[in-house]
């Protein structure tokens, strides 16, 4: 019954938010009107509905864990113990409703945005958000392009696309390299997107600069429902690396066709996406996991700030620790860094925060912030590799929890 | 005549908002309408008015938002000067496919079809080129400037899609007024007889879809031009032809003012949907999807029938 009333108590306040933002529009009044006390209001936005929907919600539990343990912690303190309440948002995996969820959230008065998971719709938001000059915390968003825009309000925690890349083929090189150079052919199949073409022209134009001979690249499309005849091709071109850049679905099939017509490369190495960054993976496909390398968003799995996260998001009902939920959370608690510093919930003092952040306390492998043009500097990827059944960090050296097995041996 | 009146009435109101509203959230919501209800216009003229019914109306969007985001990136054109060329190659495109379709005479359900195929086709072809960015698509560099056809303000894209919507509108009045109009309807309602009274039925069925074609594409070149960024299934993908389609539909096909009542329906719907229901993932996506089957099962000649005092629905679903 309470959670009932709760429900309906929340319906006649967004009545009344959304009719009050429209009426001082209407009104020629500004229409932002931020409360000087009570909760610090912060956007949460990402696609929760369409064809994005498992990564957004996934986000979302990120961004509200974060939200919920700085209430509990006593908010920000530097506001009198101001609360963050939430608005939340849902782009419905599309950057026109993305922009329009930000109008939203700037007639809320809210002091600063984190989301919204795709590049497209990050695109799009940032730019909607700069207009209000309202800070916005990318969670994930990896195209480059977001940062380099020269938009003064945005804030990318993580790597970029070009970043994790480049840092994906040296540890390859590397890999390969303390094996004895065993590799030397590579074969690339990609989705269709942004994500997988964008992986494959840069592995394709860089490899061979490194010694490795790209054998063929495979495009796909999404869905695709069939790798039969892709892994026929990879069996009779024998690569010595596979080099999968699609999502969790056509991943997931790709190895397990390769399993079934007994394709075994001395490696299957992921950039940004891949079954060893996907505990969730490895829980569903155990007898085809074992060996896979991913170059992808992790956290120091020496921290235990890290750990204690992973342990309270198994612990819920049928989540996983993806990189979705802890870049969220993470995100969430270097704006309030932010917001704390800035003591104050004006936009302008908190972007000026922001851009002089040097926060450490976070459990990602990036050391103190460093903002140039909005890109976190020391933001990095880590390399992966499932082993005994689980996710282990094999490269660089000073995260490392194994050493990496290569080639690999089914 | 008092349609024209009601047009430039709707028109001045809407140029008049900025000076009352100053909510960026209204003024997107504004804007977002005018540009579906452009969509829808450019719809309807081939098929509410034609009687063609296309389900690939995003292949005319696509060629416009690709044409103006690769003359802009691959070769430094003005924003400005690639619009009239976009919607020229829109022009042009529907040429193609009208030609191909209506020499062999597809009509009604292949009609469809066909529409459909070439978006798709389209789809992939701008999926592997290197000059459309191929998968990767297009992003327009951020310069804000009115010269750049980048406003800093919501209200100079208003003005921008209110031209472009006020126009598609002066187009569909213009064939619900002129003989070249009565042709097209004629040719809608019956083909045949259409022909036998000295139509030239593939002349006028071309040319409704090449100007159907050029509005699409102006909607395109909007597109890019407010949100800086294509890909193939932003362009060319279904749910810009069904976005074009539903505004229509719901407002009354065939007419006027249909697809402006149609996307100020929808996207009010959308919006409060959105508003109430945003917290729960999906369940604004059902009830905008029930209030849909709701206003095609009750309205079947959408908001303007009823406005215009349609029949009711009699039990058993036929019509009185």
């Amino acid at each position: 019954m309470g959670k009932q009333n709760s429900n309906r108590r929340e319906f006649l306040k967004r009545s009344a938010a959304v009719a009050a933002a429209t009426a001082t529009g209407l009104a020629g009044f500004p229409a932002i009107v931020r409360g000087q006390s009570g909760p610090i209001k912060i956007g949460v936005l990402h696609p929760v509905s369409g064809a994005l929907a498992y990564s957004g919600g996934l986000s979302r539990l990120g961004a509200q864990i974060a939200i919920d343990e700085i209430n509990a912690a006593g908010g920000i303190k530097s506001l009198g113990g101001a609360k963050i309440r939430t608005v939340l948002g849902d782009a419905q995996s599309k950057p026109d409703v993305g922009v329009s969820e930000v109008e939203k959230m700037n007639a809320e008065g809210v002091s600063a945005i984190v989301g919204a998971y795709a590049s497209a719709i990050c695109l799009a938001t940032t730019q909607a958000a700069a207009k209000y000059n309202i800070p916005h915390v990318v969670d994930v968003g990896v195209a480059d392009q977001i940062v380099e825009r020269g938009l003064k309000n945005v804030f990318r925690f993580a790597p970029g696309y070009r970043t994790v890349s480049q840092q994906a083929m040296n540890y390859l090189h590397i890999m390969n390299t303390l094996a004895g150079k065993p590799a030397k052919t590579v074969m690339i199949i990609h989705e269709e997107s942004l994500f997988g073409t964008g992986t494959a022209n840069l592995l394709s134009q860089q490899l061979p600069g490194m010694g490795y001979q790209i054998v063929d690249v495979v495009k796909h499309a999404n869905p695709t429902r069939d790798f039969n005849n892709i892994v026929l091709r990879m069996k009779a071109l024998n690569p010595d690396i596979v080099i999968p850049a699609n999502y969790y679905n056509e991943y997931a099939l790709l190895v397990r066709t390769m399993k079934q017509q007994n394709v075994q490369p001395k490696a299957i190495f992921s950039v940004l996406g891949g079954g060893a960054s996907s505990f969730k993976f490895v829980k569903e496909f155990p007898d085809v996991a074992n060996g896979i390398i991913d170059c992808n968003h992790w956290y120091n799995p020496k921290d235990k700030r890290a750990l204690a996260l992973r342990r309270k998001v198994e612990a819920m009902k049928g989540q996983f620790y993806t990189y979705e939920v802890f870049l969220n959370y993470q995100a969430v608690h270097l704006l309030a860094d932010g917001i704390e510093r800035a003591k104050s919930r004006d936009r302008a003092a908190i972007i000026e925060a922001l851009s002089n952040s040097t926060w450490d306390k976070h459990f990602m492998p990036y050391g103190p912030t460093k903002f140039v043009n909005g890109q976190n500097q020391g933001a990095q990827p880590l390399m992966m590799q499932v082993l005994k059944g689980d996710i282990k960090v094999v490269l660089p050296n000073t995260y490392a929890q194994a050493e990496p097995v290569f080639p690999w041996k089914a | 005549m008092k349609d024209l009146i009601a047009l430039i009435v709707f028109g001045i109101v809407v140029a008049a908002l900025p000076l009352f509203v100053s909510s960026g959230f209204v003024l997107n919501i504004v804007i977002m309408t005018l540009y579906a209800a452009l969509l829808g216009q450019a719809w309807n003229i081939l098929g509410g008015f034609g009687g063609q019914f296309s389900f690939g109306h995003a292949v005319f969007f696509g060629t416009g938002a690709y044409a103006a985001a690769v003359l802009q990136v691959k070769f430094g054109w003005n924003a400005w000067a690639a619009l009239p060329a976009a919607v020229a190659l829109g022009a042009a495109v529907g040429a193609f496919i009208g030609a191909l379709s209506f020499r062999y005479g597809l009509r009604g359900s292949y009609f469809a079809l066909v529409t459909l195929a070439f978006a798709e086709v389209f789809r992939i072809l701008s999926n592997t080129f290197d000059f459309t960015g191929a998968g990767v698509g297009l992003m327009i560099p951020l310069t804000e400037s009115a010269g750049n056809f980048q406003f800093t303000s919501r209200t100079g894209f208003l003005y921008v899609i209110l031209g472009f919507t006020l126009a598609a509108c002066l187009v569909a009045w213009w064939l619900k007024h002129s003989r070249y109009g009565a042709w097209l309807q004629a040719v809608r309602d019956n083909e045949e007889s259409a022909a036998a009274l000295g139509v030239n039925v593939f002349r006028v069925k071309l040319g409704a879809t090449m100007i159907s074609g050029a509005l699409m594409s102006a909607g395109g070149v909007f597109y890019v031009q407010y949100f800086h960024y294509i890909d193939p299934h932003i362009a060319y993908g279904p749910g810009v032809s069904i976005e074009a389609l539903l505004a229509p539909i719901v407002g009354g096909i065939g007419t006027l003012f249909g697809p402006l009542l149609g996307a100020a329906a929808l996207h009010l719907f959308g919006e409060l949907t959105r508003s109430f229901m945003g917290d729960a993932p999906g369940i604004s996506l059902m009830v905008y999807g029930l209030l849909l089957v709701l206003m095609v099962t009750f309205l079947p000649r959408g908001i303007m029938g009823l406005l215009s005092g349609s029949p009711p629905v009699r039990k058993g679903g036929s019509r009185a």
